[in-house]
């Protein structure tokens, strides 16, 4: 039997759960089926991974419209990560209010419903082959996350989801330029009509290309599906979108949302650099895109009060970071695809601990939050150790994907590019150094009941950040081999 | 058969035009129907005698989404929003006007620059850019939020057109993504304009400012 079957499934499944988020009985059943939903559709997931990697080529399915290769399948395992990990949150999250009863159950069903859309939405980004229907995939995510941001309905949420969703499908709608762009430079290339579209039929078609098209496509795309990726100057949304979101829903968009943005721009960069004579340039805009998010990220870092805020920034940073590593090519593919793992594990585990602690200190401003540890043991720690991992202290796996990175520059020759990125690094960990001494070590005004953690909580927030702290000194061989493999994929080779 | 393509670009760019003179809501969005219509149009003109039952659906999908259900979505928003009914311009009409002539010679000049565009037609490349422009523009210039929608509209129907400049095969599925993404765009943004102003009493984006740095 072809095993491309399981394709399908992979977006069928969270489209089912979607349906039934709309039927379910009770508030406690709503976060049940997002729990168990979520690890389900994780899990199919995994699953069509698994099965692409076994194959030597690509996995498709529906006439090559769907294809999972190593890219797309590490891709799927990292959203699967973090989906798991955000489902099994949520329900921690909403729990207390499902109980007060101050979530209604017209509330939890439509967010219930919205979830698993946005899951089946980012996967059709991931596994779809053809470049109109990824298009398709990122604008729907737009639309369906934006009422995940005002869930609560407060002024601020709305304000930040009118932002999300003007700025996001106006961008979105460039890249829309981009992928008709990159289309038709199949003209005269031997790519017959409707196949134009198909991302499989452009790689082998790649040296026959209209170079002038398929350039002017590329830059409306990284402009489009930047502005989604959150890479800087397009970033004005991410903060009060990231900020006012609910915590399990700022995770999935820190952690996943951002990155299959980026997967998209990822998608059309071997085409570009196919280009004969063309090697490097679309590279080179990459690099520049990553240095500006990397550079502006830092300066609000240090000047930001918010902690969400402060954490929303970061990703602006680290997608920079993958960028960066992606534009400098060799052994920072390999870098960067390793990067996006570890942002995304140790920004949603951020999120639920800032979300958590948010909750039991009545607010996000950092110079009101003191001694986040006495108030909770796991949220607390959590919060220390994910902070430590986001600003890459050693020997967080984000230390070494950092390094990589910046060996990669200045092995290359970029001193200044290399320099830049030390000195954007260097005002990330003192800026939010600063911020997290004071959380974490200034005295609180009087004694408080320290708010006890369930099991679960300690393992969402404990497994990732023993498995980041691990990766930091040793990475497996199979894994790395993943990364490689998806590295030559970005590279060019079939 | 170019004489109906080419009327129906000359529209296309006349609303495109009015719509930035406009001072009244109302009007606003009945020229976005009109563009709407003529954009869905377009294609079964441009494919003269042999048009295809695929074109024609397509084509009025497109006429009753963009002519019918988006004006009476908008309509809908500014009637539960009693608004004064006016575009509230942050760049006034008359500077409004003179930057859509600007932007048709820009037009003009971006699809001379751009030689390389499998162009099929002498018109449709420079009404694109000059809609896409218009679209962009009106999303920036104006302050109340339910402007940028129709901003977001003239933006999408620039892109449409462009679409049909480098006379491309999109797949039917695609297409109907496309048309679904836009459809559910609308619709959200029209809730979300109905809840911005149930909470602020208003709906100016302009006022939308306490989230910063």
């Amino acid at each position: 039997m072809n095993p491309g079957w399981i394709l399908p499934l992979v977006l069928v499944l969270p489209a089912l759960f979607a349906g039934a988020g709309l039927l379910v009985p009770s508030q406690r059943a709503a976060l049940r089926l997002i729990t168990f939903g979520t690890l389900a559709g994780a899990a199919v997931a995994v699953a069509a991974a698994a099965l692409a990697l076994s194959r030597a080529g690509e996995l498709t399915s529906l006439g090559a419209w769907l294809m999972v290769d190593a890219l797309s399948a590490y891709h799927l395992l990292v959203m699967a990560a973090v989906f798991s990990l955000s489902g099994l949150y949520a329900r921690s999250y909403f729990a207390a209010d499902a109980e007060s009863g101050e979530l209604s159950l017209r509330t939890a069903r439509r967010f219930t419903a919205l979830w698993f859309s946005s899951m089946a939405a980012m996967h059709l980004v991931l596994v779809s082959n053809n470049l109109g229907l990824m298009w398709v995939g990122i604008e729907a995510t737009t639309l369906v996350t934006a009422f995940l941001i005002c869930i609560h309905g407060t002024a601020t949420s709305l304000e930040a989801m009118w932002k999300y969703l003007l700025m996001c499908s106006v961008g979105v709608a460039l890249a829309f330029m981009g992928t008709l762009l990159v289309a038709a430079s199949t003209h005269g290339s031997g790519v017959e009509g409707a196949s134009a579209l198909l991302w499989t039929e452009l790689r082998d078609a790649a040296t026959r290309l209209n170079p002038k098209l398929l350039k002017t496509g590329f830059l409306f795309l990284v402009i489009g599906y930047g502005t989604k990726a959150g890479l800087a100057p397009m970033h004005n949304w991410l903060p009060d979108a990231h900020s006012q979101a609910p915590a399990p829903v700022s995770a999935i968009f820190s952690g996943f949302l951002l990155n299959a943005a980026l997967y998209c721009i990822l998608r059309t960069l071997p085409l570009v650099e196919a280009l004969p004579g063309n090697s490097g340039w679309g590279r080179e805009i990459l690099i520049a895109f990553g240095l500006i998010s990397i550079l502006v990220a830092a300066v609000f870092i240090i000047a930001q009060h918010d902690l969400k805020r402060l954490l929303a920034y970061s990703s602006v940073e680290h997608l920079g970071i993958v960028a960066l590593g992606v534009g400098l090519g060799g052994l920072g593919h390999v870098a960067a695809l390793f990067h996006i793992l570890n942002n995304s594990v140790s920004k949603s585990v951020g999120f639920f601990c800032a979300g958590s602690i948010g909750h039991l200190a009545g607010t996000h401003d950092m110079r009101k939050i003191n001694r986040v540890t006495a108030l909770s043991r796991v949220w607390g720690l959590g919060l220390v150790g994910s902070l430590l991992a986001i600003i890459g202290a050693a020997p967080f796996a984000l230390f070494l994907s950092e390094f990589l990175i910046l060996y990669t520059a200045i092995q290359q020759g970029h001193t200044f590019i290399a320099a830049a990125f030390l000195a954007g690094l260097a005002l990330v960990f003192v800026g939010a150094l600063r911020h997290l001494i004071s959380i974490a070590w200034e005295p609180l005004d009087g004694p408080v009941e320290p708010h006890r953690g369930t099991l679960l909580e300690g393992a969402i927030v404990f497994v990732p950040l023993t498995a980041l702290l691990v990766l930091g000194v040793w990475v497996p061989a199979p894994f790395w081999s993943l990364l490689e493999r998806a590295a030559r994929v970005l590279g060019g080779a079939s | 058969m170019t004489l109906p393509v080419d009327t129906i670009l000359v529209i296309v760019i006349l609303t495109g035009f009015l719509i930035l003179g406009t001072a009244r809501l109302i009007t606003a969005i009945r020229l976005s129907a009109i563009q709407g219509v003529c954009i869905g149009l377009l294609p079964v003109a441009a494919s003269g005698g042999g048009t295809s039952v695929r074109v024609l659906l397509l084509g009025l999908a497109i006429v009753i989404l963009k002519g019918v259900v988006f004006p009476r979505l908008l309509r809908r928003a500014i009637r539960e929003s009693r608004t004064s009914g006016e575009m509230q311009p942050y760049v006034g009409i008359t500077a409004s006007v003179i930057t859509g002539i600007l932007a048709l010679v820009a037009a003009f000049w971006l699809d001379a620059r751009m030689d390389f565009l499998p162009d099929s037609h002498g018109l449709v490349a420079p009404t694109a850019f000059f809609t896409i422009i218009t679209g962009l523009f009106l999303i920036v210039a104006r302050k109340l939020a339910i402007t940028q929608v129709i901003g977001y509209l003239i933006l999408e129907n620039g892109i449409y057109v462009f679409g049909l400049a480098i006379a491309l095969e999109v797949p039917v599925i695609v297409e109907l993504g496309v048309l679904l993404d836009m459809f559910v765009a609308v619709f959200v943004m029209g809730i979300a304009i109905f809840r911005i102003n149930r909470e602020f009493n208003h709906m100016d984006s302009d006022q939308l400012r306490n989230l910063k740095g």
